[in-house]
């Protein structure tokens, strides 16, 4: 063994900096696809639609955490979930290169990549109710217009916590906490959100999508009941369609 | 009385109601009719030159500068920051009236296109309107500044996309767009309720299956084929019309998956690189007219429509003037959509050879995946959203035209819903053997002559301003506001902001004195900076200030 050390240490700068040439090349790739669109970064670093990133002192944590989290109020996007942790690797040991870092580091840090807990397996009709329930093109006619579900759509209604067993039962949801609210003389139903001693907050239920109204408690009446019906805003919506739908929160909306 | 038709001729050479604006300044364009042309002559050629700052006011929002067209009615101004911030200052004095911050949105969808920018608030029905980064459309009480309704327009942690334009009052309903289209999204408008926020109708720029101009869509690419119509559209009352530009197809510089075989050179990707004209009660298309199509350029039709009337071969025309990134101006009828004309405002055009009589492009230079093509103008435009003028009474329009080309990378990727589609990429560069990259150009859309252009050496991305007074105001990245001479385009008067500009001036008056105020403040994203670095020897200043200009009150 003590003859072969010589060998082996002379073995390994030379096969680490032929894989950092090899993960250097694959992140400069990553950063011209999806970084150096003349939109955002340009080619090298250079500035374009937003800053220069070349020669800017940045240390390899800092352009980890920021090119997995983005910069929350820029334009500048997480890229934690949508870039292999193979590819985040690479492009933010690229990037450290633009910043004076010759020997990057090229070990996936811990959390880097497409880590954070792994989504629960969807099974093929799950996965169908995922897409019916975020449907774009159903316009407003989706469920996501008023609930959100694993961080995506609007929450208008509380968090979904008891997944009705079928369309039928879906269909017939009671909703008590739908009020028949009255201001200006018009009456409507709503969802109440909060009555403050000098504004009361409520959505106006009448159409999709919701609209959150903020009034003088004093000019609003609110009655019990209404007219509003689940089964009515979900009416572009099959059986067959709910049925996944439903398939989906059992997963998804699980408590 | 008889000689009455004869004077208004002379005092204004093609007059139209409601067109101009006087005290205040209703709407983002001036107008609905987008002119922004102030019919106050107070502050005119023989005085403009004492012309002198009488209030500032710092927004302390210094997110990305102040891109936004401040309204003014009836001496309140309303003025907006990227960061939602929403002032209402007294016009005269700049003091505080109210002021409202909107809470800092969640982050938007990982990868989208979406940007801390806000052009601007309407004002109707005793209410401010704005959007918002995370895409809800807010209500607030003129008066006081608070809360009366609030709806999501779209679910920004999806969709990619985001509000930067200022919504447009039409009757009783708010109109207002989404950005979204280089990120894989399906464009629309949606008009709102002024009263109630509820939903009044929505208009898909991409017709879904049935409707006409589906079947230009190859398969699914409808589904996610971009088109925005981001910016802030006109209306004609007696038309009863909404005039709006869509944007561009996505992904931007390929077309191998939303182009249908076999229809190159064609009609392609319906109602995208277009501008349309919409019922205002019920959202349904009247007419359209593609401007570029298959745009594998990202030249985004989606900016201001100028309504002005005018007469053509003997005939009165209702008008529409509308210039896209290309620089291409098509002069439109607007009853009808029919084509009238067309001209090019850039001095450097690579991208096609020329234009037939009948407007359809000739010698395309499109980009070619897995090559680099070079081509005038490029993506950050000949002109970008920031607006044009025109004045009555020189019958001009006043457009700032930038020198930019750029080398263009093509490849296919599939769309991944709000995520960024551009397929491919650009870099900016300069045009050879020239010292001037801009110019303000005076151009007759109807003889489609350039009248008068004035060089600068940088670029122009600040909106223009016409007035009664034949001036016209811009600002540039340096930090100069200036007047020229509206018939002659010489400069008349210059004052030194201290920051660069990339908003849009507006004039008002206040008890019978004329005010013209301007944002200040360069920006970061995205076309300031896209083109900021072709200029190393310059640092062009951000900021945030608003600066009101009117004569000394001896003066007046």
């Amino acid at each position: 063994m003590k003859r072969l050390l010589p060998l082996l240490l002379a073995c390994a700068p030379l096969c680490h900096s032929q894989q950092l040439a090899d993960v250097l090349k694959q992140g400069e790739q990553v950063f011209q696809k999806s970084c150096a669109t003349g939109y955002c970064h340009g080619a090298k670093g250079a500035p374009a639609g937003a800053p220069r990133l070349a020669g800017r002192g940045f240390d390899q944590g800092y352009i980890l955490s920021t090119a997995m989290r983005g910069l929350p109020g820029t334009a500048m996007p997480a890229f934690g979930s949508t870039l292999s942790r193979e590819d985040l690797t690479a492009v933010v040991a690229y990037v450290a290169t633009l910043n004076g870092i010759a020997n990057p580091s090229i070990s996936p840090g811990p959390g880097a990549g497409a880590a954070g807990p792994p989504e629960p397996q969807l099974s093929p009709e799950a996965a169908r109710g995922r897409d019916l329930f975020y449907d774009a093109v159903r316009g407003f006619a989706r469920c996501s217009t008023c609930h959100e579900v694993r961080g995506m759509g609007i929450s208008v209604a509380t968090a979904i916590s008891n997944v009705p067993p079928d369309a039928a039962a879906l269909r017939a949801l009671q909703t008590p906490n739908v009020r028949t609210v009255t201001v200006d003389g018009e009456s409507m139903p709503a969802l109440i959100v909060s009555q403050a001693k000098n504004r009361a907050l409520f959505y106006d239920l009448t159409s999709v999508p919701p609209v959150l109204r903020a009034v003088d408690p004093s000019a609003l009446k609110v009655a019990e009941g209404s007219t509003w019906r689940h089964s009515t805003v979900i009416g572009a919506y099959s059986d067959n369609e709910l049925a996944s739908i439903l398939a989906f929160l059992r997963v998804a909306a699980a408590p | 009385m008889r000689f009455l038709p004869l004077l208004v001729a002379i005092a204004a050479l093609y007059a139209q109601d409601g067109a101009p604006t006087g005290a205040n300044w209703p709407h983002y364009g001036g107008t609905q009719f987008s002119w922004r042309y102030s019919a106050l002559d107070q502050v005119n050629t023989g005085n403009v030159k004492s012309l002198r700052p009488v209030w500032m006011f710092q927004t302390g929002d210094y997110a990305e500068n102040l891109q936004s067209t401040p309204i003014v009615v009836d001496g309140v101004m309303y003025l907006i920051t990227p960061r939602i911030q929403v002032f209402a200052l007294d016009a005269a004095t700049g003091k505080l009236l109210w002021s409202y911050k909107y809470p800092t949105p969640r982050p938007g969808r990982p990868g989208g296109m979406t940007f801390v920018q806000n052009r601007g608030v309407a004002v109707g029905d005793g209410k401010v309107f704005f959007g918002t980064t995370d895409s809800y459309l807010v209500a607030l009480d003129q008066k006081a500044g608070h809360e009366l309704w609030k709806v999501s327009v779209d679910d920004a942690k999806q969709c990619g996309c985001d509000i930067t334009a200022a919504p447009l009052v039409v009757k009783d309903k708010v109109i207002v767009g989404e950005t979204g289209g280089d990120a894989a999204h399906r464009g629309y408008l949606t008009a709102f309720n002024t009263k109630t926020g509820r939903l009044a109708w929505r208009w898909y720029v991409i017709p879904g299956p049935g409707e006409k101009g589906h079947e230009t869509w190859q398969g699914d690419s409808w589904k996610l084929g971009g088109g925005a119509p981001w910016m802030t559209g006109s209306f004609d009352p007696d038309l009863n019309l909404v005039y709006w530009g869509t944007g561009n197809a996505g992904g931007d510089f390929n077309d191998s998956e939303r182009l249908v075989p076999g229809t190159k050179g064609k009609e392609a990707n319906l109602f995208t690189a277009s501008v349309v004209a919409l019922d205002a009660d019920t959202g349904k298309l009247r007419w359209y007219f593609q401007e570029v199509p298959d745009d594998l350029w990202d030249f985004d039709s989606a900016y201001e429509c100028i309504l002005i009337d005018r007469p053509i071969n003997g005939r009165m025309r209702k008008l529409l003037v509308h210039m896209n990134k290309s620089g291409l101006t098509f002069v439109l009828d607007r009853v009808t959509g029919e084509y009238i004309g067309v001209f090019s405002t850039p001095e450097v055009q690579t991208w096609i050879s020329g234009i037939t009589e009948d407007g359809k492009l000739v010698g395309r230079k499109e980009p070619v995946a897995g090559q680099v093509t070079s081509t005038c103008p490029g993506a950050a435009g000949a002109k970008s959203w920031n607006s044009m003028a025109y004045s009555p009474r020189t019958g001009y329009v006043y457009a700032p035209i930038n020198e930019v080309c750029n080398d263009l990378t093509s490849v296919s990727t599939a769309p991944q819903e709000g995520r960024f589609h551009a397929n491919g990429g650009f870099t900016m560069k300069l045009p050879p053997n020239r010292t001037d990259f801009s110019h303000l150009d005076a151009w007759d859309p109807v003889t489609r002559k350039r009248v008068w252009s004035m060089p600068y050496r940088y670029i122009l991305l600040a909106s223009v301003l016409a007035t009664a007074g034949d001036l016209v105001f811009t600002g540039d990245p340096e930090g100069n506001f200036f007047a020229l001479d509206a018939r002659s385009g010489d400069k008349l008067w210059s004052y030194a902001t201290g920051a660069g500009h990339r908003g849009s001036a507006v004039s008002y008056s206040v008890n019978g004195r004329q005010y013209v105020a301007t944002p200040t403040g360069w920006q970061q994203a995205i076309t300031g900076a896209q083109l900021a670095p072709l200029f190393p020897d310059q640092a062009w200043r951000g900021g945030s200030t608003l600066i009101t200009f009117a004569l000394p009150e001896e003066s007046k």
